[in-house]
Order: C-alpha cells, then sequence, then structure tokens
C-alpha cells in the first residue's frame, strides 16, 4: 500500500528533474549571460510558482493541459488526471529554484575566464561545457538538489491537475493526506517521517554543495605536503 | 619624427592594425604595426590598452577597420571593403590577461594543456612546464601558486596554443619587484628564442624600459606616438607624450625671436636660448628640459661654454634623496618651480640646504622644444 505512492513519487520527482535539468539550464544561462528587454519579466515569470498559491499554478495548468488547452489541442497529449500531469506540475513548481540558483552560479563565474577559453581555440560549446558549467556545478547542483526536494513535496497543483487516484496519480504528499483523512495514522508516520528525512538529505547536499571548494581542496593538498 | 606605427626597420610585420571602436563615453582609435618584437603599449589607465588587445584578440568587434595576423585578414569592417570578424578561437593569439585568468578548476598542467589537443598533449604540456621551471606545481591548483607561477603557467598556457602574436595586459604588475625582474628577463629570453611578436601593455615606464623595444604611447583612446623606446622618451612628439612620461620642467614660453646663439624664448621674464629652428616669432611653444640637464654653478668657477647659456637664479625650496643624489625643487626668480636632479660628488661640497640662493644653468642643447601650444 505504501510502495506504490513511493515508487510513483520517485518516478515522477526523476522524470521532473530531467525536465527542470532541460529548460532551467539554457534558462539560467540566458538570464545570467545576455542582457535583452524583456530579461526581467522571463525571471519573474519563471519565479512566480515559489509566490502563487498552489492552486493557482494548478488552475493554469488545468487551462494549458485541459480540452481545449493548447497541449490537447496542438499535441493531442490527454494529460489530465495521469502522472504526467503530476510530473509537468512537480516541474514547474521546482524550476525557479534551479534557475535561481544556477543563474547565480553561472553569473559568478570571471566572464576573463571564458575569453581566456575563446582565446585558446574553444568555440562557444567547449566553453560552455570546460569551463563555465564546471565552474558553476556545485551552484546547478545545489538548486537541482533543492528542486527536486520541491518537486518530490508538490501537493496543490498536483491535485488539481492530476487529482487523487490510488494506483495512478497519488505520489507521497497526497498518500499522506489520504492516510490523515482516514485516520491511518501508522501509515501517515512512516510517510511523513520519509518525506521528513528526504528534505533534511536535500538540504544537507544543497549546502554541503555550496560551501565553497577551495577549503577542502586547501586542506587535502596540506595532507599531500 | 614618426607619428604612427607605418615604418619601424624594416622589420616585416606580423600584426597590423588599423581601427576604431567607438563606446557612448569612450572612443578609441588604433594604428600598430608589430614584427617580430616586443612592442610596449603605454599609457595611463583608461587610455584604451585593454581594448585595444580585446579588439586584436577578437573578444570586441571594433566598428570599422582592418586587422591582419602574419598576413590573414581576421577583421575587416568599413565602406568598400568585404566584412571579416574571424572569431577569437581561430584567431592564435596568445593572450595573458591582467588577473592571469587561469581556470582555477585544472590544475597547473591540465591548465597548460587546454588549447591542446591529442594523444601528445600531455607530453606536450610537461615540455612547456618544464620550460617555465614549473614541472614541480604540475598537480597544483591556481590558488595554490604564487603569483610568479601564476603568471609562468598563464603564459605557458598561452604559448601552448603556438599562437601567431602574443598579448600581454600588465603582466607582471601583481609581481613584487624580483618576481618581475626575473619575469622579465625571461620573456625577453622567449621572444627572441621563439621570434615572437609581442603586445605589452603597461601603465609602468619602468615596465616598458625593461622589456620594451619599440613604444607606443596610448592617450584618450589615441596612438600619440611610436617609435623606439630611447626616441620616444628623448624626443616626445608633444606635450601630452611627455606629460604621460613623466617628463618634469615642462614649461611653456613665447618665441621671442633669434640670434646667432639660437631661438631665443620668453619663459614669463626668462630669457632662455634654444639651438635654432624654424618657429615663428611671437608663437607660443612648450618645451622641457630634464632634471639632470639643469646645472648648479659653482660660486667659485668660471663658466665652461656648456653652461654659459640660459643662467638663471632661484630658491631651494626642496630636496628629496634619489638614487646617487638629490632632486631639488627651486623656485626661479619667475617664479616658476624646476626640478634639477644633482649627484651626490657635487651636491655635498656645495653643502645646499632648502632655502639657499642657487645659480643655474637650463643647457641650451637640452632645451628641447616639443610643440607649439
Amino acid at each position: 500500500m505504501i510502495w506504490h505512492p513511493i515508487l510513483l513519487s520517485l518516478q515522477v520527482t526523476a522524470v521532473a528533474t530531467a525536465i527542470m535539468l532541460a529548460c532551467g539550464l539554457p534558462l539560467a544561462l540566458l538570464l545570467a549571460r545576455r542582457q535583452f528587454r524583456g530579461a526581467t519579466f522571463l525571471e519573474a515569470l519563471v519565479s512566480l510558482p515559489l509566490v502563487l498559491p498552489p492552486t493557482v499554478v494548478g488552475y493554469y495548468l488545468l487551462l494549458l493541459l485541459g480540452r481545449g488547452g493548447p497541449i490537447t489541442e496542438w499535441f493531442g497529449w490527454r494529460s489530465l488526471f495521469t502522472w504526467g500531469a503530476a510530473t509537468l506540475a512537480a516541474a514547474v513548481v521546482g524550476l525557479p529554484l534551479l534557475v535561481l540558483s544556477a543563474r547565480a552560479a553561472i553569473a559568478g563565474v570571471d566572464p576573463a575566464l571564458e575569453h581566456a577559453a575563446r582565446t585558446l581555440g574553444s568555440s562557444e560549446i567547449e566553453v560552455l561545457w570546460r569551463v563555465t558549467l564546471p565552474l558553476a556545478r556545485r551552484g546547478i547542483l545545489a538548486g537541482l538538489v533543492l528542486a527536486a526536494a520541491r518537486a518530490l513535496g508538490e501537493f496543490g497543483a498536483t491535485l488539481m491537475v492530476a487529482g487523487n487516484i490510488p494506483g495512478r496519480t497519488q505520489t507521497l504528499p497526497l498518500a499522506i493526506y489520504d492516510a490523515v483523512q482516514n485516520r491511518d495514522y501508522a501509515q501517515a508516520n512512516r510517510m511523513v517521517l520519509l518525506m521528513t528525512v528526504l528534505a533534511f538529505l536535500s538540504i544537507w547536499v544543497a549546502r554541503r554543495f555550496e560551501q565553497p571548494r577551495r577549503l577542502s581542496t586547501l586542506s587535502s593538498a596540506a595532507e599531500e605536503g | 619624427m614618426q607619428a604612427n606605427g607605418s615604418a619601424f626597420g624594416g622589420v616585416t610585420p606580423r600584426l597590423t592594425a588599423d581601427f576604431t571602436v567607438r563606446r557612448p563615453d569612450f572612443c578609441l582609435h588604433v594604428r600598430l604595426e608589430v614584427g617580430a618584437e616586443i612592442l610596449v603599449l603605454f599609457g595611463p589607465s583608461g587610455s584604451g590598452k585593454t581594448t585595444t588587445l580585446s579588439a586584436i584578440a577578437g573578444l570586441i568587434e571594433p566598428e570599422e577597420g582592418g586587422i591582419t595576423l602574419d598576413g590573414e585578414t581576421v577583421f575587416a569592417k568599413g565602406r568598400a571593403v568585404r566584412a571579416v570578424n574571424v572569431p577569437a578561437r581561430r584567431r592564435h593569439v596568445g593572450y595573458v590577461f591582467q588577473q592571469y585568468a587561469l581556470f582555477p578548476h585544472l590544475t597547473a598542467l591540465e591548465n597548460v594543456a587546454y588549447p591542446l589537443r591529442g594523444p601528445e598533449r600531455g607530453v606536450r604540456a610537461g615540455e612547456l612546464l618544464a620550460r617555465m621551471n614549473l614541472t614541480h606545481v604540475a598537480a597544483h591548483y591556481p590558488f595554490e601558486l604564487s603569483g610568479g607561477q601564476q603568471q609562468r603557467i598563464a603564459l605557458a598556457r598561452a604559448l601552448a596554443a603556438a599562437p601567431r602574436v602574443l598579448l600581454l595586459d600588465e603582466p607582471f604588475s601583481a609581481l613584487d619587484a624580483a618576481a618581475r625582474q626575473r619575469m622579465q628577463g625571461e620573456l625577453l629570453a622567449l621572444q627572441l628564442e621563439l621570434g615572437l611578436a609581442v603586445v605589452y601593455v603597461t601603465h609602468r615606464l619602468e615596465d616598458a624600459f625593461a622589456v620594451g623595444q619599440r613604444l607606443a604611447v596610448m592617450r584618450d583612446g589615441r596612438v600619440e606616438q611610436v617609435g623606439p623606446l630611447a626616441d620616444v622618451f628623448r624626443n616626445p612628439a608633444n606635450q601630452h607624450v611627455a606629460e604621460i612620461m613623466g617628463i618634469p620642467n615642462l614649461l611653456r614660453a613665447r618665441v621671442a625671436g633669434a640670434d646667432g646663439d639660437g631661438l631665443v624664448l620668453d619663459w614669463d621674464g626668462l630669457r632662455l636660448v634654444v639651438p635654432p629652428q624654424d618657429i615663428a616669432t611671437g608663437s607660443s611653444v612648450t618645451a622641457y628640459v630634464r632634471p639632470e640637464d639643469v646645472k648648479i654653478l659653482y660660486p667659485d668657477r668660471p663658466l665652461v661654454d656648456a653652461v654659459r647659456f640660459n643662467l638663471a637664479s632661484g630658491r631651494i625650496v626642496g630636496s628629496n634623496p634619489h638614487p646617487g643624489g638629490r632632486i631639488l625643487q627651486v623656485l626661479l626668480s619667475n617664479q616658476h618651480l624646476i626640478e634639477v636632479r644633482h649627484s651626490s660628488y657635487t651636491y655635498v661640497p656645495l653643502g645646499l640646504q632648502v632655502g639657499d640662493e642657487v645659480r643655474l644653468s637650463l643647457r641650451r642643447e637640452a632645451l628641447v622644444v616639443i610643440g607649439q601650444a
């Protein structure tokens, strides 16, 4: 009974994380390295799910995914009340955490290093791959972990677009809600404990990533002599 | 006198640059030719030196002009020319940035190997490190290295890409005097060994003298004068160059006429004779005399021929030690200050003190008129 929500949550989180990485990294690069009209607007738009009530995000997603919405009309993807809709909801609410963290990390990379790479024969892709991303890696990973944790815990928007169908769209947070409604506190306790541990771990890992690498390498170098 | 870089001793140019960069608050116009030599680009900060290097390297795009490297046009833009803008990665320009710009996530060896390709890259990078005497720090990260070591890694990395021209932006300014001197020696040796074309940007005149063969003086986005170092220093093309080069004792005078000894200037009441030259009476000119060419006259000795012109009297108002002697500030009778460099072997017997009256001679041959104001 408890296993299905856990597995579904992991599946939703994994796919949502992949989507966030694919969309969030280019967005972060764009916001960090290009000055263009509407940059502030784009950033506000991406950050909106951080402050909007989940029900509002869910409502917009309903419009987007529902009958007559662009996703159904143009792509023929009927996703409402499937795990696909849950995944999309999770990705949308997690995305700002990744974008903001990754953007800060990329903006922190000295442009002189990218210039140096160009004069040394690197193409723009190579500059990104060999210089910018490795140097911004820690900030990007920290953002990714937090975004994944947020996606794992997504409740409100998921409820609106995917429903709460046991065995089909019932993720861990929804299962906790159901367990409490049904006064099945033993079940609820187990799942609450699991969520708490996962959330704590992700914060801890993210903090570890954010800590400057200097100190650790400095001490290891000192040990080598 | 050469006002631009169009001739420099018959050496084939490796780099030619003639371009204009326009920014809202700044306009840069550069005309340079560089052969297998070290050209020092000298000027105060904000004069456009770094922007010049960035344009040559292809990191910024000038509004118009042309740049060629070893005969290949890497940039061209303007009326009646086909636009060319070879990206930085294909220009093969070695660029050593002011703060070195070493990749902090790579070791010294990995930094040097960065531009290299193929299975031999590790070996080749190792050779370059050995050339710079840095084999012992190959596995260190940049933050573990001293400024001088970082500098040499940056140089080795730039050379690893087999550049057609090497650009150095204030390369040794962060080093202490001893390390700077050593690096300058290494750079001179490298330039000779590899026959490199080097553009060396600095705002320190000492650096220019330490490495420079030719000097290009920049000011407000323009190349004011290009020529062999000693020439530029001895014969600044105009007052700006003289001021940038830190030449003291600039004076503004009026041409009063000419006599058998030369041109006669009136410097606010002081009569000065300079070697004969063709300047109209009544015009205003700028001239200078180097502190070492202002002689203090011994009161008890007859005037020898060399110092019989341009006599002036004044009072010592300042005295600062200087290697091998002192620099005196003398307030002349026409209320202008003049700097006098005085070696200790004359200073000591004369026993000069601040407040003493002295008689000076501004040597006629050393009084140089550099432009009409």
